[in-house]
C-alpha cells in the first residue's frame, strides 16, 4: 500500500476514534480509545512500525501505562 | 538518515537525539497527567463540577485540528523523500494553517475562562488545567515554529539527502505533540 494512502487511513481511523471518544463521553472505554489513537500515531505517523521494536514498545507503553494508571484512579472513585 | 522512498526496515526515523528529547518530554507530561489524575481522585466532586464548565466539542475540534496537521506534516515527509520539496512546503503550510485553528480555539477558550473568573488560582482543577494545557499549548507553538522553518527550507529546495533526517526529526516533534494530546483530551475534557 502506498505510504500516502496508509497515512490517510491512519488519519481517518484517528478521526473516527476521536468522534467515538466524545460520543461515549465517559468510562474506561475512552481510555482504550486513547491508547488506540496513540498506537496509530506512533506506528503510523511516527513510522515506528518500521523502527526498532524496543522504541516502538517504549512509546506505546507510555500511553498504555498512563491510561492504565488513570483508569485505576477512576476505578478507585467508583 | 533516510533517503529512499520508503523507510528502511527496523531503522529509527529522524535523529536519535530527537527521540531522546521526545522521551524526556513524554516523561514530564506523564508526571503532569498523573498529578491531574491523582488530584481528581482526591477531589472528584470539584473536578466533576469544574470540568462541566469546559466545552468538549471545542476539545474535539482542537483534536481534529492537531491530528489533521499531523497528517499533512507526515504527507510532507513523504514528498521530501521523493525529492518534491515544493510540494512538501505547500503541505507544511497547509499543516500550519490547520494547526492555527487549534491556536485560535485554545486562545478563545482561555479568554472565555478568564472572562468567567476561572483563572489559574480559581480552584485545584483550574490550577492543573492551566498548567497542563498551557504547557502543551507552548509545545504546539514551538512545533508550529519548527514546521514553518521546515517549510521555508523545503521551499528553497535546500533539503537534500543530508538534511532529510533533520526534516524527519522536526516532523517527529509535531507527532509527539499529537501523542500527548490524545491522552490529555479525554482526561481534561471528558472524564468526570
Amino acid at each position: 500500500m502506498p505510504t500516502s494512502i496508509f497515512l490517510l487511513l491512519c488519519w481517518l481511523a484517528l478521526t473516527c476514534l476521536s468522534l467515538g471518544t466524545v460520543m461515549l463521553g465517559q468510562g474506561a472505554l475512552i481510555l482504550l480509545l486513547a491508547v488506540a489513537k496513540a498506537w496509530l500515531i506512533t506506528d503510523g505517523f511516527m513510522e515506528l512500525r518500521h523502527g526498532p521494536q524496543r522504541w516502538r514498545w517504549l512509546l506505546l507503553s507510555w500511553a498504555l501505562v498512563l491510561a492504565a494508571l488513570v483508569g485505576l484512579s477512576l476505578a478507585a472513585n467508583t | 538518515m533516510s533517503t529512499s522512498l520508503e523507510p528502511m526496515p527496523r531503522q529509527l526515523p529522524g535523529d536519535l537525539a530527537m527521540w531522546l528529547f521526545i522521551l524526556a518530554e513524554l516523561s514530564v507530561f506523564a508526571i503532569l497527567i498523573l498529578a491531574f489524575a491523582v488530584t481528581r481522585q482526591l477531589k472528584p466532586q470539584l473536578f466533576a463540577t469544574s470540568r462541566a464548565l469546559l466545552d468538549s466539542s471545542t476539545g474535539l475540534a482542537m483534536t481534529l485540528s492537531l491530528l489533521s496537521a499531523g497528517l499533512l506534516a507526515a504527507l510532507a515527509q513523504v514528498q521530501v523523500r521523493k525529492h518534491r520539496s515544493r510540494r512538501a512546503a505547500v503541505l507544511l503550510l497547509a499543516a500550519l494553517l490547520v494547526a492555527s485553528v487549534y491556536v485560535a480555539l485554545k486562545l478563545g477558550e482561555y479568554r472565555h475562562l478568564l472572562g468567567a473568573g476561572l483563572g489559574i488560582e480559581h480552584n485545584t482543577f483550574f490550577t492543573l488545567y492551566w498548567i497542563l494545557t498551557g504547557f502543551h499549548f507552548l509545545h504546539v507553538l514551538l512545533g508550529m515554529l519548527i514546521l514553518a522553518w521546515l517549510a521555508q527550507m523545503a521551499w528553497r529546495r535546500s533539503l537534500g539527502p543530508g538534511t532529510c533526517s533533520g526534516f524527519e526529526s522536526g516532523v517527529l516533534y509535531w507527532h509527539m505533540v499529537d501523542l500527548v494530546w490524545v491522552l490529555l483530551f479525554p482526561l481534561v475534557y471528558l472524564l468526570g
